[in-house]
């Protein structure tokens, strides 16, 4: 039999390279394994707020190794009940370092951070810009302390 | 109105094929995003003989927002007030996207077993709750009788 090829259409399939880290062996369930933790679409498919899949609408991964979509993660970070934790283990959320994936995205969660600090030292606007964001920050690492039940006293004393 | 996110239809379809025990979940003809529920009362608690009835609503900004949630049947709870509103942490502060309206249900079941006159809503409750504890779990279940559905 002669096969004479007349025309040949390629296609191409892709996902993302996610870097497994299974040394506490912390990872979810099996039905939960390659979804985002926020929006729960797969990790190849976009997030709510995308159409097309693929470097728009990137993941990044996290030093404690919890993935989601970039969108969705900068949209949490972005609110005030975050106070910059992860959704999955409520560690500070920091992207880890030295992994492609993250490097685009930097600038653009170290711009949140920032911001994040200056709106919460706001409310020292008369005092010096640096000692204001130490302080901001230390509120809000004192805030951080709060949410596990110990007990505030006026003078931000901590009394367990 | 903005179509329904795919994570809230997932969480629903789920919620019917795979339900919590003691947990229901159903939501609205005309609204997705508004749930009537039912919390069976936990076992060894005031309120094990009942079934309360709470509604629970997405806000637009779920899942970045915690779901509001209430209880329609009148309880004697020390974290739970008259207007039926719920005092617990993951619905305030400890909002975390990674929650769901299951994992949210089951600590507002978990909240009846394991009442906290120390961080009280409802404060002539808590009161009562610290001041004689006995009474007031025998109130909680009288309540109970009176409110709520029988199991």
């Amino acid at each position: 039999m002669k096969v004479d090829v007349e025309e040949v259409h390629s296609v191409f399939a892709w996902t993302w390279h996610i870097p497994k880290d299974n040394k506490d062996g912390s990872l979810q369930a099996d039905d939960d394994d390659d979804v985002c933790g926020i929006c729960r679409a797969s990790y190849n498919a976009t997030c709510p707020s995308c159409k097309y899949p693929g470097d728009e609408c990137s993941l990044v991964v996290g030093e404690c190794n919890h993935n989601f979509h970039v969108h969705c993660i900068y949209r949490w970070l972005d609110t005030t009940t975050s106070k910059g934790l992860c959704p999955m283990c409520r560690q500070l959320f920091q992207l880890k370092r030295g992994l492609a994936i993250n490097d685009s995205q930097l600038e653009k969660f170290r711009e949140l951070q920032l911001k994040k600090r200056t709106s919460v030292a706001g409310e020292f606007a008369d005092e010096d810009d640096e000692e204001a964001i130490a302080r901001a920050v230390a509120q809000q690492n004192q805030a951080e302390v709060d949410d596990q039940g110990d007990v505030i006293m006026d003078q931000g004393l901590v009394v367990r | 109105m903005a179509s329904l996110p795919k994570r809230i239809i997932k969480e629903t379809e789920r919620l019917a094929s795979d339900p919590v025990p003691g947990i229901g979940a159903e939501p609205h003809e005309d609204n997705l995003r508004y749930f009537a529920v039912t919390i069976e009362g936990p076992k060894e608690s005031p309120y094990e003989d009942g079934i309360f009835e709470l509604e629970l609503y997405l806000p637009d900004d779920y899942p970045m927002e915690a779901p509001k949630v209430r209880f329609l049947t009148r309880i004697y709870h020390p974290n739970i007030d008259r207007l039926g509103r719920i005092c617990l942490d993951v619905l305030k502060n400890n909002w975390s996207p990674a929650l769901q309206i299951r994992t949210v249900l089951l600590s507002i079941q978990a909240l009846l077993a394991s009442p906290n006159p120390n961080d009280p809503l409802a404060n002539d409750v808590a009161e009562d709750w610290i001041k004689n504890e006995e009474l007031a779990i025998s109130k909680a279940r009288e309540w109970t009788t009176l409110y709520a559905e029988k199991k």
